[in-house]
């Protein structure tokens, strides 16, 4: 007998409710295409392929998440970030990076502290909490993929690395 | 929490049915005692049987999403989760976090959800503006619930003992063993957003 | 400078973390490893990237640049860089820096359909020059063309007008910033009469309120975007309100987001108009003296090839810029349509947003900044985009006062310094004049010392229109610099490689790597770049920076100045000018190029032993004068006295840069204004002398649909577009490790249902597909951009996906920028 409202309501409701979506047809991937123009190799970017043709993208990368810092090749270089920040949210409304970089959270959550001079205003303060200069970190710091450069890269740095202490994150 | 609310709900209904439940308890002048027993039992289960799929109708994602409120806010922020999307495909429907799975439960968050309807019929939210506006309201209202409730629709799915800590970074191991083995803090503490957008979180406490 | 400039970093950020209780590395800023400094020099230098104009640090030793630091002195940025500013030491050294000339060659000798071979650049130049003196001789200066940049420094910019416009006597020379500017440009032209921002960076920090029209600067400007956060985050009272196609990075700070239907900006603007009259909130004062009214030409077509069934329709083709004038009346007649109801429904838009949009502008008390860059000015009504954002501006009285500001972004290092201020596109001469007038070719005339009817008076083929007169055989001898135009243009099958893999076309390009425009070219010249040269660039805020060399480009490469001088070498005023400027002008005859133009006299004054000591420069050694300052002091005669004055060319090697007009030593932070523009006569108020009245026009604009809509079949709208992490085609990006690793290859984003109902997954490999051509990409239902449905976004930057094999080349008619923001595909998978 209780049952019965609840059943009404909820019939009214499904009324308004729409069907299933429409069918997807689904089928395998084609195969791989491939074009190489061996003659013409003057661009590694493009893998070889001559401007007017196509061939397939290479697979999309996967971000690396092994938590390990990775080297940065002089002091104000902002280190990259060594984990997935997928949904990690950083909006006008929040910020999901300072909850561990914070320095009074950092050793909480075993994370890198950020540096000093991220509670330096533009006109030289220092605040309490990092500066609204530098709410947005991933316009500095970025997270890397697992994708193999296609072409070197043969700059050096200072090699600060060669350190034993840990520092803070430039 | 919820027995109190649905009594009084159903003995109000009850009282507007009256006149036709009386009728309805009139003794049967020419049916036999046995069809009765009979028709009761097969129209229980019938009934027993359409409200529950009927019932779970109101859980599905297309249920949910019927809504503009739901389909143009809520929604497009779940896709782009995990719990949307994931290596193993096992994903969560909106009714996997916001219904409660245990029919007491449930039925004490269906009534609730009648409020939401009658939002829904004036308007409360209709806009992006509107929503935006009582986000905060309204992610307070599932925070508490979870909060109280010790995370209990995470844990359908996610529970301690079955994680296998090792495969998990070591930063999110570590932070688990301390704080969520230990029963120091429940998953909402640390995963407030995990689903949809934040609103201003300030003053709230995120881990 | 290291020494000092270290001291100023330690001493500030020592400071603060000791106020902060915080403990500091114990090593000198700038010092890795302890003696590591030891030997490292340090200098300023702009960043190469953006037209934000950061100013960097760069850290040399042993010859090579081992580091790069926000450079803490620098007004723009103040010590901070975006990730691409911070790994920017790393561009010069991709291992594929090309180092020798390289020529298609069979059986020893140049062929077309040849395999690229080294060559030395006397047999590079001697190849060169034998085509171009073919094509004098067959087309004349006509046949010659140039694609230039806005990545050139001011003096290669100008130095290569110079080669064009007098010495070759074509005009075909036009920068890639026509892609990225010439609406902006054309904005201010017919509002303002002169080009360039009347307000300046400090408006970040006097504005209330921030409305991008169509900008991610989130990740297009991050460091501009760095001071609209610290505004934002620091006054709560100040709104960001964020309008686009697709929810972008920058609507995380946005109070007011809006979402937008492709193409209805133009019909929220004319709303917003409409509000402000509507609601009596017209700056009467102002307005009265200080604009005037007129209604512009409608149905101007889509800049396509004139034979294009849509340009054979619209009535105003021939015409696009015109209109006349009308009153205040008129006007408010004339955006009276555009009610808020109406801009709803075609916009898309939720009318409280609109709304709350339209308050910011319409409220006196509030100080806007309007914010754009590509948003607008790829668009087919760019310029109108531009005029009708300055109308609610000019209504209001919100413009050149602190706070109040109109603020065109800029995409390039120096399409402001170079491309505009020096005048490389195809119709115009430094200082806004024009090649269409006869006055400004005379002025020009007589400041680059040659004779009267050198400059022709015709304007030359823009960028666009030069890759379909290479397919057309009307421009035959070409010449790429500082720009990856195969890449960056539209509609590169129906008419860029075409084009440039014409028989009877010569395409050179010079660059530092071997780009996708390299690869389609017959000639390829190695060039010095960025910090190799000395150089100077001009920001988006008239802010002229300098740089010395600080260290020597590899191999055999050359810079671009070097390169335009040299060649001049290699020709003759007979072989270029018409005999009778000659015959009127016998001391010119038999002289080469690089007599007329380089050694005048004016080029060559400066000695080479006028270089800063310390510093090299590979151009002052070949030519054995200072080039560099000869060409700016020539080129600031055309600025000095007339708006644009520039600070003496050594000023600026100590400053971190000046803010034109320079008038007594003292920049310009807002233009126009009195009290603060030394142009502006005391009384006036304000005075826009652009224009021959000093009065700013509003003009009146309709909506007009765009070229292309998706239909049945191409059903999605394509958008493209840039990435935080790589910089326009990525040619030097995609070399830094660390920033290919962020973001490797380009996708599709795409909203989820819109994957779905193709049966399409993340990742999936698809086809974009149009009426043009196609590209192969992969499928990103998640990540940075979240689609509507029936729009994507492909990103552009990817050497290895050419989206724009896709795209339109449909212009905005009156400045000739392509619209990359719109056009029809679909989605299929691979």
């Amino acid at each position: 007998m209780q049952a019965w409202t609840p059943l009404l309501l909820a019939a009214l409701v499904l009324c308004g409710c729409s069907k299933h979506e429409a069918d997807k047809s689904r089928r395998a991937p084609s195969p791989a295409v491939t074009v190489t123009n061996p003659g013409q190799q003057i661009d590694a970017m493009r893998r070889g392929i001559p401007i007017d043709q196509e061939a397939s993208p290479l697979p999309m990368a996967r971000v690396e998440n092994f938590d390990q810092r990775r080297p940065v090749n002089y002091e104000m270089q902002p280190p990259t970030i060594p984990h997935a920040i997928d949904n990690y949210q950083l909006t006008v409304n929040t910020n999901r990076c300072m909850l561990c970089h914070t320095r009074s959270n950092a050793a909480k959550f075993q994370a890198p502290p950020v540096s000093p001079a991220h509670y330096v205003t533009r006109d030289g303060q220092v605040l309490e909490q990092i500066s609204t200069r530098r709410y947005f970190c991933v316009q500095c710091h970025v997270v890397q993929t697992d994708a193999p450069p296609l072409v070197a890269n043969t700059f050096k740095g200072l090699e600060p690395e060669a350190e034993a202490s840990p520092r803070a994150m430039p | 929490m919820t027995g109190g609310p649905v009594r009084r709900i159903v003995a109000g209904v009850l009282a507007r049915l009256k006149p036709f439940w009386t009728t309805f308890r009139s003794p049967a002048v020419h049916l036999s005692l046995g069809f009765l027993t009979l028709g009761g039992f097969i129209a229980g289960v019938i009934f027993w049987g359409g409200f529950n799929t009927a019932m779970e109708a109101t859980n599905t994602e297309a249920f949910c999403t019927g809504c503009h409120e739901m389909r143009d806010n809520v929604y497009p922020e779940l896709q782009q989760t995990i719990h949307f999307s994931n290596r193993s495909g096992v994903r969560a429907v909106c009714s996997d976090c916001h219904v409660p799975h245990d029919w007491t439960y449930k039925m004490g968050r269906k009534m609730q959800a009648s409020k939401e309807v009658w939002g829904k019929i004036f308007g409360t939210i209709d806009t992006r503006e509107e929503f935006l506006e009582h986000r905060l309201v309204l992610a307070k209202n599932e925070w508490a619930r979870l909060k109280a409730n010790d995370s209990r629709e995470c844990r359908n799915c996610h529970q301690y003992d079955s994680m296998d800590l090792t495969r998990q970074s070591r930063r999110a191991a570590w932070i688990h063993q301390n704080y969520l083995g230990t029963g120091k803090n429940t998953c909402i503490d640390c995963h407030k957003g995990i689903a949809h957008q934040l609103p201003n979180m300030k003053g709230i406490p995120q881990g | 400078m290291a020494s000092r400039r270290d001291l100023i970093r330690a001493s500030a950020v020592g400071a603060a973390a000791a106020a902060a209780g915080l403990q500091l590395p114990v090593r000198p800023a700038g010092a890795a490893a302890p003696g590591a400094t030891e030997g490292v020099k340090w200098s300023k230098a702009p960043c190469r990237f953006c037209g934000t104009g950061c100013g960097v640090a760069v850290g040399v030793k042993d010859g090579r640049v081992i580091a790069t630091e926000g450079d803490p002195k620098a007004e723009v940025n103040r010590g901070l860089n975006c990730v691409k500013g911070y790994f920017l030491s790393k561009i010069l050294y991709g291992s594929d820096r090309l180092t020798t000339p390289l020529l298609r060659k069979k059986d020893g000798r140049f062929a077309k359909d040849g395999a690229f071979t080294p060559v030395s650049w006397d047999e590079a130049f001697d190849v060169m020059a034998e085509q171009f003196k073919r094509v004098l001789k067959t087309q004349g200066g006509g046949g010659i063309g140039m694609a230039g940049s806005g990545q050139w420094t001011v003096w290669e910019g100008y130095a290569a007008n110079k080669l064009m416009k007098a010495g070759f006597r074509s005009n075909h020379i036009d920068p890639n910033a026509r892609h990225c500017m010439a609406s902006a440009v054309q904005g201010f032209m017919r509002t303002f009469g002169a080009d360039e921002p009347m307000g300046c960076y400090d408006d970040f920090e006097a504005a209330d309120a921030f409305v991008l029209w169509g900008s991610n600067m989130a990740e297009m400007h991050p460091i501009l975007w760095t001071r609209v956060t610290d505004r934002r985050l620091a006054n709560p009272h100040v709104k960001v309100a964020v309008l686009s196609t697709f929810e972008h990075r920058s609507f995380d700070l946005a109070d007011i987001p809006i979402i937008f239907k492709p193409q209805t900006d133009l019909v929220i603007l004319n709303y917003i108009a409409n509000h402000i009259i509507q609601s009596g909130r017209v700056n009467k004062t102002f307005v009265d003296r200080h604009v005037t009214f007129k209604q512009g030409n409608a149905d101007i077509g889509y800049g396509l090839r004139a034979d294009h069934p849509l340009e054979v329709k619209a009535k105003n083709a021939k015409d696009a810029g015109g209109g006349r004038p009308v009153t205040f009346e008129e006007f408010a007649a004339f955006v009276e349509p555009y009610t808020l109801d109406r801009a709803a429904e075609m916009s898309g838009v939720e009318k409280g947003w609109l709304k709350q949009l339209a308050e910011l502008y319409a409220d006196p008390k509030v100080k806007v900044m309007s914010l754009w860059t590509m948003g607008f000015n790829q668009h087919t009504r760019g310029t109108w985009a531009n005029n009708m954002v300055y109308n609610i501006h000019l209504l209001t009285g919100k413009i050149a006062t602190p706070g109040n500001s109109p603020f065109s972004l800029t995409g390039q290092p120096s399409a402001c310094g170079t491309a505009r201020e020096v005048g490389t596109f195809s119709h115009r001469l430094p200082a806004d004049l024009v090649v269409t007038n006869p006055e400004h070719r005379r002025h020009a005339e007589e400041i680059w010392n040659v004779p009267h009817g050198v400059i022709v008076g015709k304007p030359g083929y823009h960028i666009v229109e030069q890759n379909r007169m290479l397919r057309d055989g009307k421009l035959s001898a070409y010449w790429v610099m500082a720009n990856n135009n195969m890449q960056a243009a539209a509609n590169l099958n129906e008419e860029g490689y075409p084009g440039y893999r014409n028989p009877t076309a010569f395409v050179v390009v010079s660059d530092p790597y071997p780009t996708v425009t390299a690869q389609a070219a017959d000639l390829i010249l190695p060039t010095a770049m960025w910090v190799e040269k000395e150089g100077a660039y001009g920001n988006a805020e008239r802010r002229t920076q300098f740089w010395h060399q600080l260290v020597d480009a590899p191999g055999e490469a050359r810079s671009d100045l070097w390169q335009l001088m040299e060649f001049s070498k290699r020709f003759t005023t007979d072989e270029c000018w018409p005999a009778a400027i000659l015959a009127a002008n016998p001391s010119y005859r038999g002289k080469t190029l690089f007599q007329v133009l380089f050694a005048n006299g004016k080029v060559d004054r400066f000695p080479a032993s006028q270089v800063e000591a310390g510093y090299a420069n590979d151009e002052a050694q070949a030519f054995g004068f200072y080039p560099q300052k000869g060409l700016f002091e020539e080129y600031a005669e055309f600025g000095r006295g007339h708006g644009h004055d520039l600070a003496p060319f050594d000023a600026y090697h100590q400053a971190r840069g000046l803010r034109w007009p320079v008038v007594n030593g003292r920049e310009t932070r807002w233009r126009y204004r009195e009290g603060a523009d030394p142009y502006v006569k005391r009384g006036a108020g304000f005075s826009f002398y652009g224009n021959k009245d000093g009065r700013a026009v509003i003009w009146a604009l309709p909506y007009e649909p765009p070229p292309e809509s998706p239909d049945a079949e191409y059903d999605l709208w394509l958008s493209t577009g840039r990435v935080l992490e790589h910089w326009h085609s990525g040619s030097m990006t995609m070399r830094v490790p660390e920033l290919y690793k962020a973001f490797p290859s380009a996708v599709v984003f795409m909203n989820p249902a819109d994957a779905a109902k193709r049966g399409l997954k993340r990742g999936d490999e698809v086809r974009v597909i149009s009426r043009r051509g196609e590209m192969r990409s992969r499928v990103e239902t998640r990540g940075r951009n979240r689609m509507p449905r029936g729009v994507i976004f492909v990103p552009w930057f990817d050497a290895s996906q050419l989206i724009n094999k896709t795209t339109l080349d449909a212009t905005c008619p009156i400045s000739k920028q392509t619209d990359f923001k719109k056009c029809a595909v679909k989605v299929v998978m691979a």
